[in-house]
């Protein structure tokens, strides 16, 4: 006696096959995203991070470096320092997800996170709220 | 037996085939300006070109700066007359202004109207004692110090909106009371907002989203899925390692949020933020943050002030009473509350 004929492999493989298509769609369109630091100073994009890349330190660009950013481990990022007098930049706190930004407006520096590659459709356009 | 298999594949290909086309492809765009209304904004769009994208950005850039000019009340601009000028000509003189400044003054007494009194533009003179006391404390923390309550009341006497003299015909604003001060921080991104808004929507601008220091418009769809746009709203509470509290799916919609984790100085070991209780003149603690959704950004803009100075069930009670009209609520031990429509009104269910 057989426990399977031939056409139930046939359904089985393509079940599979479309069980992968549309998990592919449907990650490409509301997975998270991958992410990357983009800082601008004024409108000039003076660096971009990656921000999944393991890399942690602290850094500057050259066009201020009197404002220091840190990334960590955990894959956020943050201003750490910097010689403006209210420091609204460094009390944003870190960040890590698509559409948060933080900008330190006397040193003419935006901070800002991106998705690495793609964007998808549930990713923010923007992030607000502090 | 196969055949049946054939529909549903061909079901996935019609959906990948038509997110793949259907009209010129349209890139986005984002444009961030950090020179007006003292914070960041933000404009975003779709384009076929960066040139078509800079038009609209530029416009907005553009009509932005008016209002961020006359709006001010801290600097001077050459030949023009701003709240700052009316300010200083208090029991003075009445001053000639650009008919934006009268909109904005009429619009604000709509708002104190419609909030009790919670938003007030007239209540500058204890606005500022704070701000002056804010920028000492934040310049030398050491030092920093509390305004006394006896000169919070004292200036508190000066507050009555109602002593606004507008001559429409002659376009003059007048402050009869000396000691009275206009402070139009709680209402006038976002008005100036949905003014800018209302521009690039006659211009033939349907799809854009501007964001004037987490004063956010949203208007149309996103330009190439027409998917809605997605506003965050960030845990107000930066060391708690939590991420957004909900993203908003928004259209034809203002979200604006107070919160009180930026913009404070520190006195003794505690914090002292930047929105004041018109009742008690201190800083209200009710709430680390309250998000409010409408259509208006200037009504969204003042209703988030008044609500974070309430208790929260007369927050309640004034969120329902304007309509369509939604809010959030973040204690400052990390619990959330929500309007009843609120989870609706973002396409959350």
């Amino acid at each position: 006696m057989k426990f399977f004929k031939k056409s139930d492999i046939l359904i089985a493989a393509v079940l599979l096959i479309v069980s992968l298509g549309v998990y592919l769609v449907y990650d490409s369109i509301y997975g998270q995203s991958e992410t990357r630091a983009e800082i601008y100073y004024y409108s000039e994009l003076a660096k971009t991070v990656e921000l999944n890349s393991g890399e942690t330190g602290n850094f500057s660009i050259s066009q201020e470096p009197d404002v220091v950013f840190h990334i960590s481990d955990d894959g956020t990022i943050a201003f750490v320092e910097s010689d403006c007098p209210d420091k609204v930049c460094i009390k944003t706190g870190a960040l890590d997800s698509v559409g948060q930004y933080a900008a330190c407006l006397p040193n003419g520096v935006v901070l800002k996170i991106v998705p690495a590659g793609e964007r998808n459709v549930e990713d923010p356009d923007i992030v607000v709220g502090r | 037996m196969k055949r049946k298999y054939i529909p549903i594949l061909i079901v996935i290909m019609i959906a990948l085939l038509v997110t793949a086309c259907g009209g010129p492809k349209k890139n986005r765009y984002e444009a961030q300006f950090l020179v007006l209304f003292d914070t960041a904004t933000t404009v975003i769009g779709f384009a076929e070109t960066e040139e078509n994208f800079s038009e609209m950005a530029n416009l907005v850039y553009d009509e932005l700066k008016i209002y961020h000019q006359l709006y001010d009340i801290y600097n001077d601009y050459d030949g023009i007359n701003n709240i700052k000028t009316i300010n200083e000509n208090a029991g003075i003189a009445p001053v000639v202004v650009d008919k934006k400044i009268i909109e904005l003054i009429r619009f604000s007494e709509e708002a104190y109207e419609k909030t009790d009194g919670q938003v007030n533009i007239a209540f500058g003179s204890v606005l500022k004692i704070w701000h002056d006391y804010r920028e000492l404390g934040i310049d030398d923390p050491l030092g920093a110090k509390l305004p006394t309550m006896e000169e919070l009341q004292k200036a508190a006497l000066h507050t009555d909106i109602k002593g606004i003299i507008i001559d429409e015909a002659a376009s003059t604003v007048f402050l009869p009371d000396p000691d009275m001060r206009l402070d139009v921080g709680g209402i006038a991104k976002g008005y100036a907002v949905e003014r800018v808004s209302d521009t690039l929507v006659e211009e033939g601008y349907l799809d854009f989203l501007i964001s004037v220091g987490g004063n956010v418009r949203a208007s149309g769809l996103r330009g190439d899925d027409r998917s809605m746009w997605k506003v965050g709203i960030q845990n107000p509470d930066i060391d708690s390692g939590k991420g957004d509290l909900f993203t908003a799916s928004l259209t034809d919609l203002s979200l604006v949020t107070s919160g009180d984790y930026i913009r404070y100085y520190t006195v003794n070991g505690e914090r002292y933020h930047h929105i004041i209780d018109p009742e008690t003149l201190m800083p209200a603690r009710y709430f680390a943050a309250v998000t409010i959704i409408t259509e208006d950004s200037g009504m969204a803009d003042a209703l988030s002030t008044a609500v974070f100075n309430l208790p929260f069930e007369e927050g309640v009670d004034l969120v329902e009473s304007f309509e369509s009209t939604e809010a959030l609520w973040v204690f400052h031990d990390g619990t959330q509350k929500e309007s009843q429509g609120f989870k609706k009104m973002i396409g959350i269910q």
